[in-house]
């Protein structure tokens, strides 16, 4: 049972990685991509650490601590990301 | 106030990272977490504070939800929002408000401008098709 | 587990292609930082694979302090577009 929600977890979590990655390779705005990785990096990677938690709950610190700090580098990455490549991108544009 | 909450926050990081609940350790991590320096509160702000973490804990269903919103029906526009930042924010409160904000994968902040508004990016549904 | 192994290589691909294709600038950092994360995260499913569990200390040291360099390298680069030394 466990067993089995743990593996669903890190399925849920490919699924995002998948959905979010590949627009990566297509035509959009820098914005736009930052969009869909935050959905997959972020959230896929924190459904997958959930799911290798409930595999080991033996080291849970470390899991706890690796699920903290990917969700607050994650989108303060993002925020950088944007901020930063915001200014550039107006210059081109207009 | 908000020196026991940083307190804390300093301690449960120091315990998740070594994992180890000794003496010696629990000496070394609170002398460490009353030893590194800390801002001078004030006191209206803590409720502030209480209602950001509140906030940080709802985020994350929300996230979850609006990342299968964006999987299941299709969000191709892009669009520039303002947003008010709330009067009498802290820049840690600040920083919190950004990134919550950012979380949720509908919702980027762009920039923080001086005069107290946050320049969001967001994605939502093209209603025309 | 294998599976799962396999099938975050095959995601890994894509933001390395999308690295090695795109020219612009942003285009690639955003790749980059796909790069690091997806590449922590595999460094965990592995200790967990090999139930090594030094492995997977390395894997949350790199994601709680790896992202940073590339905020750094964002900066860097943004303040090198202001100053015009960098040409799209």
């Amino acid at each position: 049972m466990i067993d089995g929600l743990s593996y669903g977890l890190m399925i849920v979590g490919l699924i995002f990685w998948f959905w979010g990655t590949l627009p990566l390779v297509g035509d959009r705005s820098v914005l736009f991509k930052l969009h869909s990785l935050s959905v997959s990096d972020t959230l896929g990677s924190m459904s997958m650490i959930a799911g290798l938690l409930l595999k080991i709950p033996r080291e849970w610190p470390l899991l706890v601590l690796a699920l903290i700090s990917l969700a607050i580098w994650n989108t303060v990455l993002g925020y950088v990301l944007a901020y930063c490549s915001y200014r550039g991108e107006g210059e081109d544009d207009e | 106030m908000t020196v026991y909450l940083s307190i804390l926050l300093r301690l449960i990081i120091w315990f998740l990272l070594t994992a180890d609940l000794s003496l010696v350790n629990i000496v070394i991590g609170v002398a460490i977490a009353l030893i590194l320096p800390h801002d001078v509160p004030r006191w209206p702000v803590l409720k502030d504070w209480l209602r950001v973490f509140w906030e940080i804990i709802i985020a994350v269903p929300v996230a979850y939800f609006e990342a299968i919103q964006i999987m299941v029906l299709p969000h191709k526009k892009e669009a520039f929002l303002r947003r008010r930042v709330r009067p009498n924010r802290t820049p840690g409160l600040i920083f919190l408000d950004i990134f919550l904000i950012t979380f949720t994968p509908k919702t980027i902040v762009l920039s923080y401008q001086e005069d107290g508004w946050y320049k969001i990016h967001s994605v939502e549904r093209d209603e025309s098709s | 587990m294998n599976g799962i192994i396999i099938a975050m290589l095959l995601a890994l691909l894509i933001p390395i292609y999308e690295a090695y294709r795109d020219s612009h600038i942003w285009q690639k950092m955003l790749a980059f930082a796909s790069i690091a994360t997806k590449t922590s995260m595999m460094i965990l499913v592995v200790s967990v694979l090999r139930d090594d569990w030094m492995i997977g200390v390395v894997g949350v040291l790199i994601l709680s302090v790896g992202n940073a360099a590339l905020m750094l390298l964002a900066h860097v680069i943004k303040r090198s577009d202001e100053a015009g030394l960098y040409e799209p």
